[in-house]
């Protein structure tokens, strides 16, 4: 019983997801086009490995994992429909849960594409076990995110909460270097991004590529998924159903 | 017969206000009670006690012998609420589908469904694309997929045009003949008379009356009287058994204990009486006054 509700609650985010063109044009068709862009712009800068969608590839996956369920969930308890599903008897963390689950195949989506682009505009080479490793080191370190999503949808109402989170990601994404790099930064956003979650991120993709020290990285995004952990269960006590 | 739903004792605050403040109700399989009261009597508090939304400060619900609280008993509920939107994603057939298999419910019971609010021909439809009264009967059709043991109805004709309101009752009353009990809120209290075995009143988080309609209707002493008379007010007040007259517009209309002598004494006073009509008090006059003395005093 609780396998088959879990599958409909995914099934239900993925024809959300599938069937709202917004969602799918500023979650998967919108990084695309700037991933291209930029890569037509300024070029891979001499590299041909997967680094070349290790930062951008960071910014595109935050983009679906953590704009999606947030906003979803402010939706659904704007309009009532978070009250219908709880008094049906589906608890609480299986909707939220689904909300997340449902964001991966987007994540992974929007992934490939990028992949695709840089393979041909930026005449990346691909190795496909590097990649494997940064697409799944990308999806599941994207999941700490999806908590702070959560709890921004659990408090605010739809429109509020496609701002605030917007508001937290767009300034994160570019102190962490991932659509410009630190190079050409100037020091002071280099000192705050290196305190970022999502340079973490994008760090712990590019040491599958380059190799190096990955702990650290790993420690920053255990503690912002603990953080995000205890955020997201006060928030969802409080919130109204 | 055994019993669907026992409320017993239940309290519930929002820090300084007691929304209910011991309330006691049950319902048994197939009975039909209709819940009424003032705005801020206390109902919407109680239906979400009873459906499992909020957990009441004190007291007990118990829905189908379990918690409301566990997922496992919420799903032997059937609930239409107030103020629902449908995600814009989802068809109509989609949504009664979901419900059905969430209540763990057969899937033929989401066609039966949405034959009985007569929904199966917009089936394929986007259900946020609904007219009002269409989006209430897809409500009514997902709380009544399952077969719910009880069904809790806030408010669930609002917007429904009359053979859609019929249907409704109609089905609602095949559902009864199945054992399934049902609690309904409602502002048309004449509706709720006409369907209801059992109608309770609740005012400031307590119950304050409860009975069958007739029983309630009776709470009210006395007889309504109006005709179109030459008789003087001051002849009609002076009759033993009158409460009050007053003559409004062309008509006098009388409050009396009894209605036989004050009919009695006006024909023999005037022998072109016309209109003449007697009535017991409507529902809607025994709540107003049931419920009026705590508006005074909040006034």
């Amino acid at each position: 019983m609780t396998g088959q509700m879990m599958k409909l609650e995914v099934r239900d985010e993925l024809l959300a997801m599938r069937r709202e063109p917004a969602t799918l044009f500023f979650s998967v068709l919108m990084p695309v086009l700037f991933f291209a862009m930029f890569i037509g712009l300024f070029g891979p800068e001499g590299a041909t490995d997967a680094s070349i969608i290790a930062p951008y590839g960071t910014f595109a996956v935050l983009a679906v994992v953590m704009l999606s369920p947030g906003i979803g969930l402010a939706d659904a308890r704007d309009r009532g429909w978070l009250r219908v599903k709880r008094v049906s008897g589906i608890p609480l963390s299986m909707t939220l849960l689904a909300k997340v689950i449902a964001a991966v195949p987007y994540a992974v989506a929007v992934l490939l594409a990028i992949t695709v682009v840089a393979v041909f505009v930026g005449g990346m080479t691909v190795d496909v076990g590097t990649l494997l490793r940064v697409f799944v080191v990308l999806v599941l370190g994207a999941m700490p995110f999806a908590l702070f999503s959560l709890a921004v949808g659990a408090l605010a109402g739809t429109t509020a909460s496609a701002a605030i989170l917007n508001a937290i990601l767009m300034p994160m994404v570019i102190l962490s270097g991932l659509w410009f790099p630190h190079e050409i930064m100037p020091e002071w956003v280099v000192s705050i991004g290196e305190f970022m979650p999502t340079y973490h991120l994008a760090q712990l993709a590019m040491v599958q590529v380059e190799g190096g020290a990955w702990l650290g990285h790993l420690a920053v995004l255990g503690l912002t998924a603990v953080v995000g952990a205890t955020v997201a269960a006060l928030t969802y006590r409080s919130a109204r159903p | 017969m055994s019993s669907v739903l026992a409320v017993n004792n239940l309290r519930h605050r929002y820090g300084a206000v007691e929304a209910l403040a011991g309330v006691s109700l049950s319902i048994q399989e197939g009975e039909f009670v209709a819940l009424l009261g003032p705005n801020g009597a206390g109902k919407t508090t109680l239906v979400r006690s009873i459906v499992g939304l909020i957990k009441p400060t004190s007291g007990t619900v118990t829905v189908a012998g379990g918690d409301p609280a566990k997922a496992i008993v919420r799903r032997r509920l059937g609930v239409v609420q107030q103020d629902v939107g449908f995600p814009r994603t989802l068809t109509v057939a989609e949504v009664v589908e979901g419900a059905a298999a969430r209540a763990g419910g057969d899937p033929a019971t989401a066609q039966r469904a949405l034959d009985e609010m007569g929904l199966d021909e917009v089936r394929k439809r986007r259900a946020s694309d609904l007219s009002g009264g269409q989006q209430q009967r897809l409500q009514l059709a997902m709380g009544l997929v399952g077969d719910p043991a009880l069904l809790v109805l806030d408010e669930p004709t609002v917007g429904l045009d009359v053979s859609a309101r019929r249907a409704f009752w109609l089905t609602l009353a095949e559902r009864r003949r199945g054992g399934t009990g049902i609690l309904l809120t409602t502002h048309i209290v004449e509706e709720a008379a006409a369907v209801a075995d059992r109608v309770v009143v609740l005012d400031g988080g307590r119950v304050v009356a409860e009975g069958t309609p007739d029983e309630l209707r009776r709470l009210l002493p006395g007889r309504r009287i109006s005709a179109r008379t030459r008789v003087p007010v001051e002849a009609i007040r002076a009759v033993d058994d009158v409460v009050s007259a007053s003559a409004e517009a062309d008509r006098m209309v009388i409050t009396a204990i009894h209605a036989e002598p004050v009919v009695r004494v006006l024909l023999d006073l005037d022998r072109d009486l016309r209109d003449l009509e007697v009535a017991t008090p409507s529902l809607d006059e025994v709540l107003s006054e049931l419920t009026t003395d705590r508006e005074r005093v909040a006034a």
